[in-house]
């Protein structure tokens, strides 16, 4: 009796042990990569010395690539302005958007975070009426490019800060040197895209620099191309979006992804592609080994300051040549900066906010940043070099948006999708899969957000 | 009658705190398998077996990430404690610098994951990695491969990569156990004329249980619950092809799907209990015996 009372004792220990390992795994996975991955947290340091307004720091989280080197040169002056200092908390690319959801649904996110905005995603992507202060008061709103404020706005309040790019967006950027050693011409249709890489192929480059490790690159190459698709479809988006078509029967998207899938599966990408960073692109641009890539226009200038010895003037650009597109895309949504709800320091960071929005520092933001041609606020002076000009001039009359800021439900996805792709090209998943996960996800997020077209 | 037996009731405030603090807790977790708990609505609804559906119907490869999980976890008891096994073999007597080859051997159980991760990341990248540069100069470049984003090689390589940092910790507490076997069996068997492989599969394996069975139990709930090392080497890539299931219960969390989350955790503890209860007869079995 007694032997059975200690067995029955050690069984319910031994459950109870495990029992805590069940529930408690769950929270330890969920805080791992929020210590591993920013580093240290800083909030809790200067809470004593909140009275005297100096000597605070605010933390500040952003995906890598979306801080630049410039608004960290700006936060130093600020610093020395006014005693606040900045944190920057830079988190790898693959890993932001889950790490920003956990910190944000565990309410332990940094003072300031950063977003991707879009019109339709303010909402289902950050909950910004519960998560962000309402900014729509900020002087800086009324000389904000008006197309940018209104993806950062939800329920008619402004709720980011974007500093961006209006010609920020993503194409082919191709070495010209390597296309005329070749004898080629820039491709028109799909078919001469083919044709293209297959003659650099021959001549022992890569035509293709995809960096797909970073999980959002490679996507760039699908959704990028809606105004193709909407060309195609005349009316697609409002159906998309009044749930009246799924993607998954939308042929020339399938035809799309199909024809990506070509592109890896002829070794037009190389075999590192998986292996690939983004940040790496510069090096391999100008190595010579690789003859294209997508990429922002400014691409050619980062890449002659960081190797002086290639010159920006020897790549062109080209629209993204999938199912035939020749259509320019633009994207008003950008990477933005939110003031978490919950923060400390709430007018510390709208100080902030006020201090990068000066025109003179607008300006030096632009001018030290050579990925940027101009920007998304009133009275800064861009500058676009000839073959940018050119660009525009060949591809600009035709000009939209790309699927993740037309389509309701879509830019929420974006890592889901460039997970999928990236099944597809490891052979695990075919292109209508693709689409029919993007349909179930869209379905998901709908009934989550209440939308009426979805009941 | 037997003495040696404490009455129950001596442990009844040790039972009381592990109610109170880890089975109320974990059951409570359980319940929220059972809701659609989730971020955007504050309202928790109870949908019954809804989300366990979910999980084995198929169609969001959560039965993948479940077999994958078990297949680590497999994988990982069994090479860990072989290769930790000869280890303490090797460097139990009759070597050098022992205690420097223990050291070494058991450094990369110190080591932190992250770090752990990040040099390998780094060794296994298919161009620039150690590893393949490695195999390109001794002339074995067909052996090279795409270590973490190759389909056949990404979760082997996982694997691989957490037997090198887990074998060394499994190493110690094996030697633990063979320094507490005494030698005269050993002796007395060598006089008997028995070889050396005879005499460690008799002798020493045989004692050694208590160990190996510590060593199993470990292996095996590290195998069960591990994360950290497919997050930082893949995470879950290429595609879905190397996701385990807290791979997964993080990415719903981080979605805000609090309930689906719960109940693929639930799942694993479901699986651990039942393992856990056949471990605990076994020991307690082998307790009677002795």
């Amino acid at each position: 009796m007694r032997k059975a009372v200690g067995i029955l004792a050690a069984v319910g220990l031994t459950l109870g042990l495990l029992a805590g390992c069940g529930s408690s795994s769950n929270e330890s996975s969920s805080k791992e990569p929020a210590s591993s991955g920013t580093g240290t947290t800083k909030t809790d340091n200067t809470q004593t010395s909140g009275t005297t307004k100096q000597n605070v720091t605010l933390t500040y989280m952003a995906s890598q690539d979306w801080i630049k080197d410039s608004e960290m040169q700006l936060a130093k002056k600020f610093e020395e302005q006014t005693g606040i200092h900045i944190d920057f908390q830079i988190v790898p690319a693959d890993q932001y958007q889950n790490l920003l959801k956990v910190k944000l649904n565990s309410k332990e996110a940094p003072d300031i975070f950063g977003g991707q905005d879009g019109k339709f995603d303010l909402g289902p992507l950050y909950d910004v009426e519960k998560n962000a202060v309402d900014l729509t008061a900020e002087e800086w709103t009324k000389r904000e490019n008006k197309l940018f404020l209104e993806q950062a706005t939800w329920n008619d309040k402004v709720y980011a800060l974007t500093v961006w790019d209006p010609t920020y967006d993503y194409y082919v950027v191709y070495n010209k040197q390597i296309f005329d050693k070749l004898g080629l011409k820039v491709p028109t249709t799909y078919s001469e895209f083919l044709a293209v890489c297959e003659a650099i192929k021959q001549s022992g480059v890569t035509p293709i620099y995809e960096p797909v490790s970073d999980g959002w690159h490679h996507v760039l190459w699908f959704p990028s191309i809606g105004p193709k698709f909407e060309e195609a479809n005349p009316g697609l988006v409002d159906k998309l979006n009044n749930n009246e078509l799924k993607v998954a029967d939308v042929p020339i998207m399938e035809q799309a992804l199909t024809q990506f899938n070509e592109l890896v599966k002829k070794g037009y990408m190389g075999e590192s592609y998986f292996s690939n960073t983004f940040a790496d692109t510069e090096k391999n641009m100008a190595s010579g080994k690789f003859a294209m890539t997508v990429h922002n226009l400014g691409l050619p200038q980062t890449i002659e300051a960081a190797f002086p010895d290639t010159k920006a003037d020897q790549f062109g650009y080209f629209p993204i040549p999938l199912v035939d597109n020749q259509l320019m895309n633009i994207a008003p949504a950008a990477p933005s900066k939110f003031i978490y709800s919950g923060s400390k320091h709430i007018e510390e960071a709208k100080k902030y906010f006020q201090f990068l929005t000066q025109q003179e520092n607008l300006q030096y933001f632009l001018d030290n940043e050579p990925r940027f041609l101009s920007l998304d606020f009133e009275g800064i002076n861009g500058h676009f070099t000839p073959e940018q000009q050119k660009f525009f001039d060949t591809y600009g009359a035709k000009q939209g948006s790309g699927l993740q800021m037309t389509a309701k439900y879509v830019n929420p996805q974006w890592m889901d999708i460039g997970k999928d792709m990236s099944a597809m090209i490891s052979g695990a998943m075919e292109p209508k899969d693709i689409l029919k996960n993007m349909d179930k996800r869209r379905e998901e997020q709908a009934k989550a957000a209440k939308d009426s077209a979805w009941q | 009658m037997n003495n040696k037996t404490y009455p129950y009731y001596f442990s009844l405030g040790a039972m009381l705190l592990y109610v109170l603090l880890l089975v109320i807790p974990g059951v409570a977790g359980i319940a929220y398998a059972f809701t659609d708990w989730n971020s955007y609505d504050s309202a928790v609804h109870f949908i019954g077996l809804d989300n366990f559906r979910k999980v084995f119907s198929g169609e969001n490869m959560y039965v993948s990430f479940i077999k994958n999980t078990l297949i680590f976890t497999i994988a990982t008891i069994v090479l860990k404690t072989v290769i930790g096994f000869f280890l303490a073999l090797l460097v139990n007597k009759g070597v050098r610098f022992r205690n420097f080859h223990r050291a070494v051997m058991f450094m990369p159980a110190v080591v932190p994951m992250l770090i752990v991760g990040l040099i390998f990341k780094s060794v296994l990248h298919p161009d620039t990695g150690l590893l393949n540069e490695f195999l390109l100069t001794i002339g074995l470049g067909f052996l090279a491969q795409h270590w973490l984003t190759d389909l056949n090689f990404a979760f082997k390589s996982i694997i691989g990569v957490d037997v090198w940092k887990g074998a060394g910790y499994i190493m110690v507490i094996l030697l633990a156990g063979l320094q507490s076997i005494p030698k005269d069996y050993d002796e007395a068997a060598e006089i008997d004329g028995a070889g050396y492989w005879r005499r460690i599969w008799n002798i020493t394996i045989p004692l050694l249980m208590p160990a190996l069975t510590v060593t199993l139990v470990l292996n095996m709930l590290y195998g069960l619950k591990v994360f950290d090392t497919v997050y930082v080497l893949t995470n879950g890539g290429p595609g879905y092809a190397t996701e385990v299931l807290f791979t997964g219960v993080f990415k719903e969390f981080s979605m805000g799907r609090y309930g689906l989350g719960t109940a693929l955790s639930t799942v694993l503890f479901v699986f651990m209990t039942i393992i856990g209860y056949f471990v605990v007869k076994v020991m307690s079995r082998e307790e009677d015996s002795h």
